[in-house]
């Protein structure tokens, strides 16, 4: 026995076990420390800082000191930070690579704070944000932008006017076409190429040939003088279709540009909810730009968690035969998925007072888990809310996935919510909100419920519009709120309802309706001033495109005409001659006869009358 | 390297017994064919210091067969995989699965299940076999290869110089 034992070898295998949980005990802690900041960076796109990370072993744990996030688009602000947070893991599963952490506690937890550094990531400080980057980014992002009656220098300069887009492409049509048109006139004869080539056919065929030798020079230069024309008729068939062509394009921009104003303003006016329903909407106006934070702010952390949330492996069958192999889970009531937030607990401090958030089953792994992720948010005697409580369900176990949130706010004391119109205030109102949004496949419907009691209004304005929406306010004592979204998780199709739209609505649509006119009259002015930049000239151009092609149809003909122009030839003439000749001699001849004949006739009535006056005087 | 193969010609030339080396073979494939950071290989890894096997033979047989692996890998999934699928045998993963220890051993996991299946099967012919080339070597070849001449070119080298230090 003694022979086949290795004793060193047994020490040197416990000394190097034993120098190994060393170095773990003391190095896993920095370890952790520097993946927590350098992954937690690369996953917040900003930095991430612990001050202290250390490991427990029994029972096998991990402890972060004072962890800040901060946030991506504030610099100077962190998104979360906590003063504490342990968390108890399986050793087992770990020892398979899997970190399943059975219970998780985070105490501290704060949202928002100040930052004493810039929380920029290296890389990515090349463009520092400025509050204004913010703003601008926020007005072109926000949910409920429009919601807002921006004005309307705001909507032009944001707005990608058709207007525009028409305009540069009537110009840019113009600019290639005058060209094509340009080269191609210059080689079209002029009035007085015209003339002198009528003069010259005018000579060429006007007087006798002296010769045979006069004929043949004659006949050579009209054959030049109609090569020349068939070279000014081609240039001028060139032309005309170059004007043709340049005459339709140009035709049709122009219709385009001049029907670009009326296209964009409705575009606008439905974009920016100019119509009469959308402005007097008073819910909206109420409650938009709160609502839209809160969504934005749901969104962001909902968009942060929701790709960790789906199973990024097949089921177990569909697995395919890899080289690396892969793990078949059985039926179990403690599977191990390669990461899994058992049971967190995380006390968190915000403005309004101490937040309770319970976290149950968080992994990427749902299916191998079998149960949905839950959180609830509890807050109890928060400043001005009695009670909140928000219970998230994040059902990923089969795809597609299913969020379910479900909100319930007791007895909020509403304080100093600015109606948005003539300075009208809902100085105080107790609220109670039921809410339940699901999202599926990046859609979402929600549906939410408030109901206003104990209102008291007020107004500071001096209009009448002031004085009768006062007094219209003054009568309510509750009304009820309706929210609703519905498609696009990130453009969701908002809509409020009230009670109270259809108490103070036509104080209140009387004055968004004069604010609409008036929005709209400037819009229209804008937009006009810019077709007219455009199209100053434009109908003067395409008549001079009009009145070039008829020039050039005058041309064609009269150097058809000239085309046509003969030249008869030398035997031809001398025919001729001989012919009028003879016909002149005939005429002659004839004539001659017809004198006789007259002079016989005159001579033969001479002598009737004389006959008959010697009958007379014979009786 | 060079050490680790001088020690190796060491053992194979007379310094470790026939069954040392061959155990450290036959022991080396179950560590070569599985996932290396499993329950099953730190208990190997014990007993292959424990236990009076060649060591040197050990690491190259790791080495060795770990290339051997790449080829035989897809197979031992396969394997692993249709023995975790087989009905009649449900009952008894889904009873192991149950217990933190089974689970530990990564015995659900198809490489792990083909590969020490595999292993375990070759085992005993691994070390029969590595066995009787040991002994066969020493008898026949070794006289034979000492006097080839491209043997005792390199017996001028360093090689070995170094492997005669450490038989010394």
């Amino acid at each position: 026995m003694k022979q086949w034992i290795r004793w060193s070898g047994l020490t040197a295998f416990v000394v190097v076990a034993a120098l190994l949980a060393v170095f773990f005990l003391f190095a896993a802690g920095p370890l952790m420390k520097w993946g927590i900041e350098y992954f937690g960076s690369r996953a917040a796109g900003a930095k991430v800082d612990a001050e202290n990370v250390s490991l427990s072993f029994s029972p096998l744990g991990v402890r972060v000191d004072n962890l800040t996030v901060a946030d991506a688009e504030k610099p100077m602000q962190n998104l979360l930070e906590f003063e504490r947070a342990d968390a108890q893991l399986a050793i087992g599963p770990l020892l398979l690579g899997k970190a399943i952490i059975e219970d998780l506690r985070v105490d501290g937890l704060k949202f928002s704070t100040a930052r004493s550094v810039d929380g920029t990531l290296e890389q990515d400080a090349k463009e520092p944000v400025t509050e204004d980057n913010i703003e601008n980014d926020k007005s072109q992002d926000s949910l409920l932008s429009g919601v807002e009656l921006p004005t309307a220098e705001e909507i032009l300069a944001r707005e990608q006017l058709h207007t525009e887009t028409a305009g540069k492409a009537f110009r840019e049509a113009y600019a290639k076409h005058r060209g094509s048109v340009e080269s191609t006139m210059e080689s079209i004869p002029d009035g007085s190429a015209l003339s002198r080539y009528e003069n010259e056919i005018k000579a060429l065929t006007s007087g006798r040939f002296e010769s045979i030798e006069d004929f043949k020079a004659r006949k050579a230069k009209l054959d030049e003088l109609k090569k020349q024309f068939r070279n000014d008729k081609q240039a001028i068939a060139e032309a005309r279709k170059a004007i043709s062509e340049a005459r339709s394009e140009l035709a049709l921009r122009l219709k385009e540009l001049k029907a670009a104003p009326a296209w964009d303003m409705d575009s606008i006016r439905s974009k920016y909810q100019l119509t009469a329903e959308g402005a007097a909407n008073l819910s909206a106006l109420l409650f938009g730009s709160e609502a839209g934070e809160w969504a934005e702010q749901a969104l962001y952390w909902y968009d942060k968690v929701q790709p960790y949330l789906d199973s990024g492996e097949e089921a177990s069958e569909d697995v395919a035969y890899v080289r690396e192999g892969s793990f078949i889970h059985f039926p179990t009531d403690n599977p191990w998925p390669d990461f899994l937030l058992r049971n967190a607990q995380l006390s968190a401090s915000t403005v309004r007072g101490d937040l309770m958030i319970f976290v149950e089953n968080v992994t990427h792994q749902p299916d191998v888990l079998g149960k949905p992720a839950h959180v609830v948010v509890n807050g109890a005697g928060l400043e001005d809310i009695e009670d909140l409580t928000l219970d998230a369900v994040l059902d990923h176990r089969k795809k597609p996935g299913t969020d379910t949130l479900t909100l319930s706010v007791k007895d909020w004391t509403v304080r100093s919510m600015k109606l948005g119109v003539a300075g009208a205030e809902l100085q105080k109102a107790v609220a109670q909100v039921q809410g339940l949004a699901v999202v599926t496949e990046g859609n979402v419907n929600a549906q939410a419920d408030m109901q206003f009691s104990q209102t008291e209004f007020s107004t500071q304005g001096k209009t009448t519009l002031a004085r009768e929406l006062g007094s219209a306010l003054k009568g309510i004592r509750k009304f009820d709120v309706r929210a609703g979204a519905r498609g696009k998780l990130t453009s969701p199709a908002l809509e409020f309802g009230s009670d109270l739209d259809r108490q103070i609505s036509a104080a209140f649509s009387q004055r968004m309706k004069a604010r609409q006119n008036e929005l709209e009259q400037k819009l229209s002015l804008a937009i006009n001033q810019r077709l007219n930049e455009y199209l100053g000239g434009s109908a003067q151009d395409l008549q001079r495109l009009n009145e070039m092609d008829g020039s050039l149809s005058d041309k064609l003909d009269q150097l058809s005409s000239l085309g046509e122009t003969k030249l008869e030839d030398y035997q031809a003439q001398k025919e001729r001659e001989a012919k009028e000749k003879a016909d002149r001699k005939e005429a002659e001849l004839k004539a001659k006869r017809d004198a006789e004949k007259a002079e016989l006739e005159r001579k033969k009535k001479e002598a009737a009358d004389k006959a008959r006056e010697k009958l007379k005087n014979l009786f | 390297m060079l050490t680790m193969l001088a020690k190796l010609l060491k053992a194979l030339n007379s310094e470790s017994a026939p069954w040392q080396v061959a155990l450290a073979f036959s022991m080396s494939l179950i560590v070569a064919l599985t996932p290396m950071f499993s329950l099953h290989n730190l208990l190997v890894l014990l007993l292959a210091f424990v236990i009076r096997v060649n060591l040197s033979a050990f690491f190259l047989g790791v080495a060795a067969f770990s290339l051997l692996a790449m080829v035989i890998d897809p197979l031992s999934v396969q394997l692993g995989a249709s023995l975790l699928a087989q009905p009649g045998l449900q009952d008894f993963w889904t009873e192991l699965y149950q217990s933190d220890f089974w689970r530990m051993t990564a015995f659900n996991h198809t490489l792990v299940l083909g590969g020490l299946l595999l292993s375990l099967l070759a085992f005993i012919p691994v070390f029969v076999l590595s066995r009787l080339l040991i002994v066969m070597y020493r008898q026949r070849l070794l006289n034979w290869i000492s006097r080839l001449k491209v043997v005792q070119v390199l017996k001028a080298g360093k090689f070995y110089n170094l492997y005669k230090s450490l038989a010394e």
